[in-house]
């Protein structure tokens, strides 16, 4: 709860210090500031309950996540330093950045459709905005536009979606909801509708196939910090959303809801690891192979709406990881290079092996290898929905991770080939990359030290 | 009256709705558009539902429709400049479009089945305002941050980036 306000503080902090003149002191003061958030979170961590009127309820789920998020925000921090170094506007992009957690956080503690549309957007507008802040490039451009408009889009689903289940249940507050629509005979009709729409909205956010479409050219245009924030706190914030509101609200309509929860997945994990395999842009890459893991974590909510939570934590633990550790090195390779394509990457463990074997082990933790987190992710997930009877679906899941090892190898293979020029990395991002390797095995190694949900 | 008042507005919301889409000049849509706005805050004014009408009146046939005007001013759309579209996707759009026409008239076909809220004052701005004020206070508060990410995000889409970027 506590957190929530820090990270709003320090955004707002960060505005003030255009006003005051104290920019040098904006990527200290963020940084300290998310720490102070997790030591805030920790000392909450006993304290379960429902804040201001039943608008947020931290409870085991809400503080995990929001835990999750700010880990994962402070290595983002670390990573992209040089995002807010020398460039213009970098006080306003701090605060936008501190805007996307702080509503990231709420779309996991809501307890209200109001607050769950707040966060979403809150989230959503400074991420439009942040993915052109790269102005001089007509794709970063391009990415925020088409981000906007299909954005938008989806928030129009989600409220006419929140408008309708209120038509029926009367109330916004999701255990409310929960009750009338338990306790209720004959619900209307327009429910389900709406219920559906809810779906399709979040699926936007999630960027679940066939709603992904916005998803690649995002990834790609905009700047690589910001693909690597959408990649992992936003995606971490959605899907908790996501698990949130059909675990509490419609849990008494999961069997209804299971087909199409299939079919998205089912969808999202065949399209998503085909069209990846094509792929020659690294980012490009990883974008489809971040739609495509959506495809595993809906695996695991369809099989147990219920009681699925702690291994989509781990997975998105494990995926978030990962992907920070990917996207460090193709930042540093695109400063580098000028881009991410994956034949820039050739000789680079000749060149410089620390950035080889961190890629590495992202790829091999992200396709699934053991002994790193992925593994255990994709084995948790596979073995919750076999134990509930979906063996064909888990079949399915089986065959196209099966395709994303391919993909994933393709970077490591081309690392491998030749002599490479080496790349100068700084003393911090070395640290970064050698604490990122390190935690990626510690999880895959000991998963249940954090199978806390 | 009150039902009689019913039917005028709504013949006037949906034979201007009717207008907006088939008038070849934008401009003359976007007036259209501002009449089908009017009928809508009337049918909120029968529902007693007045601050909702009153924001309407200034949030849509205000500040909207200048958006949209300015929009049509800029990019000088008129009638010859309307792209010539496909006669197989308006085929498709008119299918599609229809189809959730008939997907939301048949479930809200249970629309007598809405769950009652206390008595007819709730519209009334005395009532609003003790809700957003009571139970809604914490969003109400987060919408400030909502709109300082919308006005920060068009301060930075909007300025020039030379007088910044040497410090």
């Amino acid at each position: 709860m506590n957190a929530l306000f820090v990270i709003c503080g320090i955004g707002v902090f960060s505005l003030l210090a255009e006003v005051f003149n104290w920019k040098k002191w904006v990527t200290l003061i963020s940084f300290i500031g998310i720490c102070v958030a997790i030591g805030v979170l920790l000392l909450d961590w006993r304290s379960v309950s429902y804040y201001y009127h039943g608008m947020l309820f931290f409870d085991r789920f809400a503080m995990a996540f929001t835990g999750l998020i700010l880990v994962i925000s402070v290595f983002w921090y670390w990573m992209s330093v040089d995002f807010f170094k020398g460039v213009a506007h970098r006080t306003d992009k701090s605060a936008l950045v501190f805007f996307v957690i702080a509503g990231a956080i709420m779309m996991v503690s809501f307890n209200n459709m109001a607050v769950l549309f707040l966060g979403i957007e809150i989230l959503s507008i400074s991420l439009y905005v942040l993915a052109g802040s790269d102005k001089e490039n007509l794709f970063s451009t391009e990415a925020s536009f088409k981000y906007f408009l299909m954005g938008s889009f989806a928030t129009g689903f989600l409220l006419f979606g929140i408008t309708l289940v209120y038509g029926a249940t009367g109330s916004f507050n999701i255990v409310s909801i929960a009750d009338v629509i338990s306790s209720s005979k004959d619900l209307p009709r327009f429910v389900y509708i709406g219920v559906l729409l809810i779906m399709v909205g979040l699926a936007f956010k999630i960027s679940a196939v066939p709603f992904h479409l916005w998803a690649p050219d995002v990834y790609q245009g905009a700047p690589t910090p910001i693909t690597a924030l959408m990649s992992t706190v936003v995606k971490i914030g959605a899907f908790a959303a996501f698990v949130k509101i059909f675990s509490v609200s419609f849990i008494r309509f999961s069997f209804s809801l299971l087909l199409f929860e299939q079919g998205l997945m089912v969808l999202t994990l065949v399209i998503a690891n085909v069209t990846a395999v094509f792929q020659s842009n690294l980012k490009r890459m990883l974008a489809y192979s971040s739609v495509a893991q959506v495809g595993y974590l809906l695996l695991a909510f369809s099989s147990d709406n219920a009681h699925s939570s702690g291994t989509i934590f781990y997975y998105l633990t494990a995926y978030a990881l990962a992907s920070i550790l990917a996207f460090t090195v193709v930042q540093i390779i695109e400063n580098a290079k000028g881009s991410a394509n994956i034949s820039h990457f050739q000789g680079l463990l000749k060149g410089s092996p620390l950035m080889a074997i961190a890629m590495t082990i992202a790829m091999l933790s992200l396709a699934g290898i053991p002994p790193l987190a992925g593994f255990f992710g994709k084995y948790l997930v596979f073995t919750l929905s076999v134990s509930k009877g979906f063996v064909g679906l888990t079949a399915v899941a089986v065959i196209t991770s099966l395709i994303g090892v391919y993909y994933y190898f393709k970077p490591i293979v081309v690392m491998c080939q030749s002599e490479g020029q080496p790349i100068s990395i700084s003393n911090s991002q070395k640290a970064l990359l050698i604490i990122l390797i390190f935690l990626n095995l510690l999880i895959g190694i000991f998963p249940d030290l954090i199978r806390i949900v | 009256m009150t039902l009689y008042a019913f039917y005028f507005l709504s013949f006037v919301a949906i034979f201007s709705a009717l207008l907006v889409v088939f008038s070849k000049n934008p401009v003359y849509s976007v007036l259209y558009l501002i009449i089908t706005f009017f009928a809508i805050a009337g049918h909120y004014i029968l529902l007693n539902a007045q601050f909702l009408a009153v924001v309407h009146v200034i949030v849509y046939a205000g500040a909207i429709m200048v958006l949209f005007l300015y929009v049509i001013m800029l990019l000088n759309l008129n009638e010859e400049s309307e792209p010539h579209k496909n006669t197989m996707v308006k085929i498709a759009a008119v299918f599609s479009s229809g189809l959730l026409l008939l997907v939301l008239i048949g479930s809200l076909r249970g629309a007598s089945q809405l769950v009652h809220k206390t008595g007819g004052e709730i519209g009334l701005v005395q009532n609003l305002g003790q809700v957003l004020f009571g139970e809604f206070l914490f969003p109400f508060e987060v919408a400030s941050i909502l709109l300082l990410a919308a006005m920060v995000g068009v301060v930075m889409v909007g300025k020039d980036e030379e007088k910044n970027a040497n410090d």
